[in-house]
């Protein structure tokens, strides 16, 4: 054997040694740190400050479970929150903070697809991840790649469910739609998601494409009432949040309307079946998460976040859980099952890496079982499937 | 439908005549805008709230907001335009900017950011006048602000206070000399300029159904802008000012799209500071 030979062979064996020695170690802690971090982007304070505080508490509540059972090998997650002050330059303070002086691996929210409009740009050009838990704006997160993901369901696909139901239940031929053109997914859902749908299921809209308008937290609706009230339709189509759905429906009523409203996801914030009393009943919607639907995974959510509620933005405002909670809840278990799939590394010096491959996982995500989410498609939107519910004694109730 | 949009300007407006009345009442006095009467609009129809919760009648939780907004502005007073007298001219401005934010946010506090419902706001009853529509809350706002309208109105035209008020607003020094004790005239003009705000906020609250802490910025505005429209420190220009304000919101809703209105609202604003800032009734004719 030549003394060249025998230098590559010890050569090869010192390497398969390291390999493996590196190996064996991580199997041992494939994790680096004391802790992982992730972020999470709501509106704490403002007019969206109530369901931003069950958004944070969904979040936490799945932060909890994961670490009562151990973390992700050991390592616990740790959560930073920052607040937007339902504000869009505020957001983008808070996605700075995150990203740059917490260096997260991941980011959970923002709230409305108006934040979103102003994060996501932003969060393509830090290479960070965000999991909006209620913008349903269509287009957005297409308009976003690679890094912008929405754990919602966009509302041109809530809203077919609803019209075919809503067809048939009243015998709808044609309709009126009053839309909000302010807040930008009501505006979408009134413009753009409403009337092809109706269309496509052979119903007329009266208002063609110049809809009856109003603007988020107006004061009052009479004028806009008046004048649905003379066209006469069967049925109306909302483009508008849950709050402005039952101030507009309640002025209907005032003014002798008996005609039946239909909205997507938005008009299920705020209580509506709860506040609205008899003039609400009969309003169809749709969504995918509701607490009187719940399956075994939803019990475990209800309770995490239940228990995290006790401590955290404790008060009447926050203490049900709708449906945006849960997309926090889920978003978590989502990052948590990339971290481990995309075997990342959690090392300082790793991080832009680590980010990129959970924006790789999310992307491919399909088949996701959490309380409401399978994962995204090809654009980065949620998939769900669509409850159909009605307001019956006080509140929503799935059709099906 | 062209009356019943009338109907329904009218009764919006003069909603928002009651504030511009509160805002030019300070302002003709003073010469100081409170720019926190949007938010004192807001806590006024809260604390309606909260005593109609408690099962108040409407009148009497109607006269407890009126009394708590007015003690908020006094409160005001003392804190943002009485110690800054002689601090530079946008100070007392900027404190009450500062307090209009306190006090949003002591709201949400209390009250907490969603939109909280007013009791019982649907079970009211409806007349039908030819092709007009009137409800009785349309009635009972637009009956309230009317006398309280004429009764400020005659008030300070009529009684020897409303003269010290007159007084005092012309020349303070020559009243004070005359032996009107300013501060009492200052404490009363801020109570009722307050009062007058938590009036209005509840029975917007009544059209509106519910509030947030929020309600009171762009409220505050229009109130504003009805002011301006109205002649600065003109009470008549004021009521009429708001009136206007209510039918040119509701016919552009009615008959264009909800996304002008501001553009016609707030350019007619800097059209009247800029081409007509005596307003349509001249400025502190009383």
């Amino acid at each position: 054997m030549g003394r060249k030979t025998t230098t590559a062979i010890i050569v090869f064996f010192s390497v398969l040694l390291c390999t493996l020695a590196f190996h064996t170690a991580s199997f041992a802690g494939p994790i680096a740190g004391k802790e992982i971090k992730i972020g999470g982007i709501f509106p704490i304070t403002g007019h969206g400050a109530n369901v931003g505080k069950r958004e944070a508490i969904g979040t936490q509540a799945a932060v909890d479970v994961i670490n009562a059972k151990g973390g992700v090998y050991g390592v616990p997650l740790k959560l930073f929150i920052e607040d937007t002050a339902s504000n869009p330059q505020e957001g983008v303070n808070a996605l700075r903070k995150l990203a740059g002086d917490h260096k997260v691996l991941a980011i959970v929210g923002p709230h409305y697809s108006s934040m979103g409009e102003t994060t996501f740009p932003l969060g393509n050009r830090l290479r960070v991840i965000q999991i909006a838990v209620a913008s349903s704006k269509p287009g957005l997160a297409a308009a976003n790649r690679p890094y912008a993901f929405r754990n919602t369901l966009t509302e041109d696909k809530v809203a077919g469910g609803v019209i075919r139901e809503f067809k048939k239940r009243y015998n709808i031929k044609k309709v009126a739609i009053m839309t909000d053109i302010k807040d930008a997914v009501s505006k979408s859902v009134g413009t753009q998601v409403l009337p092809p749908a109706f269309k496509a299921q052979g119903i007329e809209v009266i208002t063609g494409d110049k809809p009856v308008t109003f603007q988020t937290n107006d004061t009052q609706f009479k004028a806009q009432i008046t004048k649905l009230k003379a066209m006469n339709p069967d049925g109306i189509g909302l483009g508008a949040l849950g709050p402005d759905a039952l101030n507009i429906i309640t002025e209907a009523r005032r003014q002798g309307m008996k005609q039946p409203f239909m909205s997507t996801a938005p008009i299920m914030e705020g209580e509506l079946p709860e506040k609205g009393g008899k003039a609400v009943e009969g309003t169809f919607a749709g969504a995918y998460w509701l607490m009187a639907v719940a399956t075994g995974e939803s019990q475990e959510f209800i309770k995490a976040y239940k228990k995290r509620w006790e401590t955290m933005y404790t008060g009447p405002y926050t203490e049900k859980p709708d449906y945006y909670p849960v997309n926090a809840y889920d978003a978590v278990f989502m990052i948590v099952e990339g971290i481990k799939a995309m075997c990342v590394s959690n090392k300082p010096g790793e991080l832009q890496m680590d980010r990129d491959k959970l924006m790789y996982f999310m992307a491919g995500l399909r088949d996701f079982k959490g309380v409401a989410s399978r994962g995204f498609n090809c654009v980065g939107d949620g998939v769900k499937d669509v409850i159909v519910c009605e307001i019956k004694n006080a509140r929503w109730e799935a059709l099906r | 439908m062209f009356l019943q949009q009338l109907v329904n300007g009218l009764t919006l407006g003069s909603t928002y005549s009651l504030l511009a009345l509160g805002f030019t009442l300070v302002l003709g006095l003073l010469n100081m805008l409170n720019i926190a009467h949007g938010d004192v609009f807001m806590f006024g129809a809260f604390l309606g709230l909260s005593f109609a919760m408690l099962g108040v009648p409407l009148y009497l939780a109607l006269i407890l907001a009126m009394a708590g907004a007015g003690i908020v502005t006094i409160i005001i007073e003392r804190l943002c335009f009485r110690p800054l007298r002689k601090a530079h001219f946008l100070m007392p401005l900027l404190s009450t900017i500062a307090f209009g934010i306190v006090l949003q946010n002591v709201a949400t506090q209390i009250w907490g950011s969603e939109p909280v419902r007013y009791p019982q706001a649907t079970e009211i009853t409806q007349f039908q006048l030819g092709p007009v529509l009137v409800s009785s809350i349309d009635i009972i706002i637009l009956a309230t602000s009317l006398v309280l309208m004429l009764g400020i109105d005659q008030f300070v035209k009529r009684t020897s206070f409303g003269r010290a008020m007159r007084a005092t607003s012309e020349k303070p020094q020559t009243a004070s000399l005359l032996g009107v004790n300013i501060n009492w005239v200052i404490i009363f003009t801020f109570f009722v300029s307050g009062a007058l705000a938590g009036v209005a906020g509840v029975l917007t609250a009544l059209v509106y159904l519910q509030i947030t802490p929020f309600i009171g910025i762009r409220q505050g505005l229009i109130g504003m802008v009805a002011m301006v429209i109205g002649g600065v420190g003109n009470l008549r220009g004021a009521m009429i000012g708001g009136l206007i304000i209510g039918i040119i919101e509701v016919m552009n809703d009615a008959y264009f799209t909800a996304g002008y209105r501001d553009i016609i609202l707030f350019g007619l604003f800097l059209a009247f500071i800029v081409f007509k800032p005596e307003g349509l009734f001249g400025t502190k004719e009383r």
